[in-house]
């Protein structure tokens, strides 16, 4: 089982405040400051990308695609709603699930059992380092019934709407709603 | 994190399905609209956490020639890439339109009718180089004629045939850096007139393109353009 540490917390809060600095410098068309965002933020875009997309090209791909949208948009981050990180990984959330949608083939795939879509598990001798947020995330998402996290999560990932995860499984709208918003509303409970 | 706010579960909810991509357009389009209410705003940002959150791991540093095609990909180095084309700019999309401007704006300086109005306005200190574009569309719906006067900061626009439909025009100034700024809704069918102010103005510059865009009523609820190109034009000396 990995080890998990405690991040320190203030050193949590420097590199927030450091990315959000160099974020807004872009903003302004600063280069510098674009490669400082890369450099701390690449290799988390990354992961995310290919959670995403099966084919590590197709990754590349869209995490190119993602810093570019990071280039033009980053004036559009409003420190006030969220940190940069989240923003960040949102566009490669969002580039990533247009590359996998874009060929069409999704909107009628069946959907994979909800179960097999689990956290990647860290190796053995690795230490995974997470914040106390991700901590509890982490935990509320194991106190939910078995299958549940994975279907939340399998959703985000694909892109899928309500009417799409319906017409894919072969379920009722109005079960998939009853069932995604059973979970997030424990999520909620959990998490506050 | 600190204790829930007062949000009701079934906004939380909304706000939840709104960050997880679940809704269907029109409630998207409902949902989004609430975002301009603080506390659906602040768990809105909350979900987008959880959500990124749900999907994080698996971290690993791209190889080094990712970051070299991305740096390629940036506005301004796209000359340099070589290898294979690069993204098109969303104004240039159309690429009809980019080659059928560049020929009329040397055939054309203003088109005639309708003439302008231009109010009086006192005469410059110094002469000051006018500057115009012509905005072309597709072939049957018309063209925008454009002076702008830096002296005077003032835009005046022709428009001689809007085909827009049930939609506002939207004009644009794009410059080096690639960025639409809004200029305005122009009305169809009149001769807008505008003082853009001294940040816009110092964007509308000779080599600088300007565009028009089909908006919802009211221009882009965005700030930045969010629909089809309708004209395209470069802005010169005269």
């Amino acid at each position: 089982m990995a080890e998990i540490v405690a991040i320190d917390a203030e050193r949590l809060a420097q590199d927030r405040a450091a990315l959000a600095r160099a974020l807004s410098a872009v903003a302004g068309g600063d280069r510098a400051a674009f490669e400082d965002v890369y450099r701390r933020t690449s290799a988390k875009l990354f992961g995310v990308c290919l959670r995403i997309l099966p084919e590590r090209q197709e990754a590349e791909e869209a995490l190119q695609e993602a810093y570019i949208s990071v280039w033009r948009r980053a004036d559009t981050f409003d420190a006030a709603h969220g940190t940069a990180m989240t923003w960040l990984m949102t566009i490669a959330r969002n580039r990533a699930v247009d590359r996998l949608r874009r060929g069409g083939k999704i909107a009628t795939a069946p959907i994979e059992a909800a179960e097999d879509v689990a956290d990647p598990t860290p190796a053995a001798t690795d230490l995974v380092a997470r914040s106390q947020d991700e901590q509890r995330l982490h935990h509320c998402l194991g106190m939910l019934p078995a299958g549940e996290a994975g279907f939340v999560r399998t959703a985000f990932l694909e892109g899928s709407s309500y009417s799409e995860l319906a017409a894919r499984s072969g379920v009722p709208l109005g079960t998939v709603k009853s069932r995604m918003r059973r979970a997030l509303a424990k999520l909620r409970l959990c998490l506050q | 994190m600190s204790a829930s706010t007062a949000l009701p579960e079934e906004d939380e909810l909304i706000a939840a399905e709104l960050a997880l991509g679940l809704l269907a357009a029109d409630e998207r389009a409902a949902a989004e609209a609430r975002l301009t209410e603080p506390a659906f705003r602040a768990a809105h940002a909350r979900w987008q956490h959880y959500a990124v959150g749900m999907i994080a791991g698996g971290e690993e540093p791209p190889r080094p020639s990712i970051w070299a095609a991305i740096e390629a990909r940036l506005p301004g180095n796209d000359a340099a890439s070589g290898a294979g084309s690069s993204p098109l700019r969303w104004w240039q999309a159309s690429t009809a339109l980019a080659s059928i401007a560049a020929v009329l704006l040397g055939a054309i300086a203003l088109r005639p009718t309708p003439t302008p109005v231009i109010v009086a306005a006192p005469p410059p200190p110094r002469p000051a180089a006018a500057l115009v574009a012509v905005l072309v569309g597709d072939k049957d719906n018309g063209a925008i004629a454009v002076s702008y006067d830096p002296a005077s900061d003032r835009l005046i626009l022709t428009p001689t045939r809007l085909a827009i439909g049930k939609r506002d025009a939207e004009l644009w100034v794009i410059g080096g850096d690639a960025k639409p700024r809004s200029l305005g809704v122009i009305p169809a069918g009149e001769i807008a007139k505008r003082n853009p102010g001294i940040d816009l103005a110092k964007r509308i510059v000779a080599g600088a393109t300007l565009a028009v865009s089909a908006e919802p009523i009211g221009g882009s609820p965005t700030g930045q353009p969010t629909g089809p190109v309708l004209y395209v034009g470069k802005i010169s000396a005269t």
